[in-house]
């Protein structure tokens, strides 16, 4: 345990960390199992059991510790490698590429995914349709029942869903941690905006060409999912960006900067999030007057959340993920996790504890489905 | 028409970054009603809507006269959407942003109904990467009324941006709305460079 | 006025714990609801728009779609009219569509469903070309593109 931890006091000794984990431990074990654990196919048995375990191991730490990053983010990476590994299995299962045909698309067999929201909204209202060749209910990833979770999440933890929900996310938390020190260390405030500005853009173009551009043309997120059929000089082209920008702001920038770069600088839906922190009852807090100015979080923000200015007026900036890295490695307490109306500095333990609650049931759950299938797929590999 | 939408939008909100510090003060104009407002803001407008028709209806017979050949017509538009769509990225990153708007002369003009008229003759005029862009489009179009259309969704897109300007004086931060529309200029900025490569590829190939 | 605050504050994250914990179990009736808003349904360009014609040859059926031109405040100069063919469907196909129903066809179709080869002969001058020509779950689709 570091000192950072003990000054906190968010670490709880073995007994308490049990007991905190346990309404978790039940909870995941209902949705995982369905009340019935059935090990009649071992391998499935065995996968189920294994994620279990994984979830509430890493709930049991965060209390255990007091340090909440470090646990999120192997969850969030998993996550995000999960995802990406059932959907390309599937893909290359069932139609032995991982692109979509024309027919997937006239019979609108396309699986729905969060990022398409902002694109939706102009098209909804103006013609009250939906400009997406998916489900709308039944089937895999329909678009109501994912409309239904991103709402839920965005309501509850703002942009938190960012770094609690979002099956992408783990892809640039994950590469922006393989380096200790970063190369490039400072970027113009300027580009912080840039979602704003992409926001606007595939909003307006996805209405007036009545087709989700952002999912067409720009989602760097598409080399790891699955996209167009190379059959023309265009799909060419947005292959090639698909794969630049992955390249570039999922892999090489984070890489180079420590940041979650793709999500600073590209997401749309990063920004919507970003508005709704406005209202969840989940924020991060300062206490003025524990901060001694280290600026130590300033420096470990993913997200280009904290400024200077941001701590020495006692606020965070409305791009925070909640991720706790900057509570994690404030020495003096003096940011934490807190709740709207509860004043900074007081009741954090409380705060935190329900927080950490309800982000980490959303993601674990969320996340269970594609954690167990890529556990079995794992596993049917090895034996 | 969505493109020529899409880059009035966003060029529009880059114009009002730069010339915006000109126009708020004499559409606030204090004590102004908002019938007077409402009237000046027409009249920029229409000025601005005057002057794209005029310049629709010159790019398209230069278009006639310039890019009969059909390659012609493809290959040289490419190269200036690819020119026009780099000073329009360049001057999105560019630290160095002019930030004199050509507003500022009219200033100068004593006859204060004139100034309407005047702001909207020297916003429209004020040759930037994205009229550029606009002008080649209006070239390069198949007939007179595809050109008008394309200026008029031009028109439409940048001018969205000015109608709130009366009510300027209440926008707490002007400074985050000006970084969104330089960044959502830059953007403009790509879609038309990867248009202009497509035009130039298509020319190559078909040539 | 900080007392109620507080108050409020804590109800709404308890209020908000609860709605995480019941949304999973109650995902399935909460998309139900969904998917019951007036616009929770798909554009017709995505779904190839109303069935407007059916032909039955045997064993073998057209579904002749209506012409599609939407777009976001108005309709689109250009749009496509689907066509599918369900059923047992010949190696071969020929057809002759007329889909404005003025009584005229307006182009014929060959598809050669072996090489996925599809030949559109255009009659009526805004039939322009085929868009899609595909084998689908249920048999093939074509979308022919269509100017106003």
């Amino acid at each position: 345990m570091d000192n950072a931890s003990k000054i906190a006091g968010m670490r709880k000794s073995f007994g308490k960390s049990l007991l905190y984990t346990l309404p978790m431990f039940l909870i995941t074990f209902m949705f995982m199992t369905g009340g019935k654990p059935n090990f009649a196919d071992p391998a499935s048995g065995l996968a189920i059991l294994t994620a279990f375990l994984l979830v509430n191991v890493l709930y049991f730490f965060m209390h255990y510790t007091g340090k909440t990053d470090r646990y999120r983010a192997v969850l969030f990476i998993i996550f995000a490698l999960s995802l990406s590994y059932t959907l390309i299995h599937n893909m290359l299962e069932v139609r032995k590429s991982m692109s979509f045909s024309q027919a997937d698309i006239l019979e609108c067999k396309i699986p729905f995914c969060h990022l398409v929201i902002p694109m939706m909204i102009l098209p909804a209202i103006f013609t009250k349709s939906i400009i997406f060749p998916g489900s709308i209910i039944g089937g895999f990833a329909n678009i109501s029942s994912m409309i239904v979770l991103w709402l839920v999440a965005t309501l509850v933890l703002g942009r938190g869903f960012c770094s609690w929900g979002c099956f992408y996310g783990g892809w640039d938390d994950g590469f922006s941690r393989i380096r200790k020190r970063p190369v490039i260390k400072k970027i113009s405030e300027l580009w912080k905006w840039m979602p704003f500005a992409v926001l606007i853009m595939v909003t307006l173009s996805a209405a007036l060409a009545m087709m989700p551009t952002y999912c067409s043309w720009i989602c760097p997120f598409k080399a790891v999912t699955e996209f167009e059929q190379v059959t023309s000089v265009e799909s060419v082209a947005k292959a090639g960006i698909f794969l630049t920008l992955f390249g570039g702001l999922v892999v090489v920038l984070p890489v180079m900067t420590r940041k979650r770069t793709q999500c600073s600088f590209l997401c749309p839906l990063g920004a919507i999030n970003s508005l709704s922190n406005k209202i969840t009852p989940f924020t991060v807090k300062i206490d003025k007057k524990a901060c001694n100015e280290c600026f130590k979080c300033v420096g470990v923000c993913p997200l280009y959340a904290l400024t200077p200015e941001d701590i020495k007026a006692g606020k965070v900036s409305l791009f925070c993920s909640k991720c706790g890295k900057c509570v994690d490695a404030c020495s003096t307490k003096a940011i934490h996790y807190g709740i709207r109306g509860i004043p900074a500095g007081t009741m954090k333990n409380f705060s935190r504890n329900l927080f950490l609650f309800v982000s980490f049931l959303f993601m674990a759950v969320f996340s269970a489905g594609s954690i167990i299938s890529t556990f079995q797929g794992l596993l049917k590999l090895i034996f | 028409m969505t493109d020529s939408f899409v880059l009035g939008l966003s060029s529009g909100s880059a114009c009002l970054a730069t010339c915006g510090m000109v126009m708020f003060p004499y559409f606030m104009a204090g004590s102004a009603g908002v019938r007077r407002i409402a009237i000046d803001l027409f009249l920029f407008l229409l000025t601005r809507f005057v002057i794209y028709f005029i310049l629709s209806t010159l790019a398209w017979y230069f278009g006639q006269a310039l890019f009969s050949n059909p390659v012609v017509r493809n290959i040289i538009p490419g190269i200036l959407y690819i020119v026009f769509a780099v000073m329009l990225v360049w001057y999105s990153i560019s630290k160095n942003r002019n930030p004199n708007c050509p507003a500022k002369i009219v200033k100068t003009v004593n006859n204060k109904k004139l100034v309407p008229i005047l702001l909207g003759l020297v916003n429209s005029l004020g040759f930037c990467p994205a009229l550029f862009i606009i002008l080649t489009k209006g070239a390069t179009q198949e007939t007179l009324v595809q050109s008008y259309f394309a200026f008029l969704a031009f028109f439409i897109g940048s001018s969205l941006w000015f109608l709130p300007l009366p009510l300027a004086g209440k926008i707490r931060k002007k400074e985050v709305l000006k970084n969104i529309g330089i960044l959502a200029t830059g953007l403009a900025g790509i879609i038309f460079m990867i248009k202009g490569l497509t035009n130039l590829i298509g020319g190559i190939i078909n040539g | 006025m900080k007392k109620v605050k507080i108050i409020a504050g804590i109800s709404w994250a308890f209020f908000c714990l609860i709605l995480i914990i019941i949304l999973f179990p109650g995902l399935n009736s909460f998309s139900v609801s969904v998917s019951k808003l007036p616009f929770m349904k798909l554009n017709p360009r995505y779904t190839g728009g109303e069935i407007a014609n059916q032909i039955i040859v045997e064993s073998c059926t057209l579904d002749i779609r209506k012409p599609v031109f939407n777009g976001f405040l108005k309709e689109k100069n250009s749009g496509f009219v689907q066509l599918d063919w369900h059923g047992t469907i010949p190696n071969t196909i020929k057809d002759s569509i007329d889909y404005d129903h003025d009584g005229n066809k307006d182009f014929c179709i060959f598809i050669d469903r072996k090489d996925s080869k599809t030949i559109l002969y255009p009659i009526n001058k805004k039939v322009i070309s085929v868009l899609i020509s595909t084998p689908t779950s249920y048999g093939w689709a074509v979308r022919v593109e269509l100017i106003k």
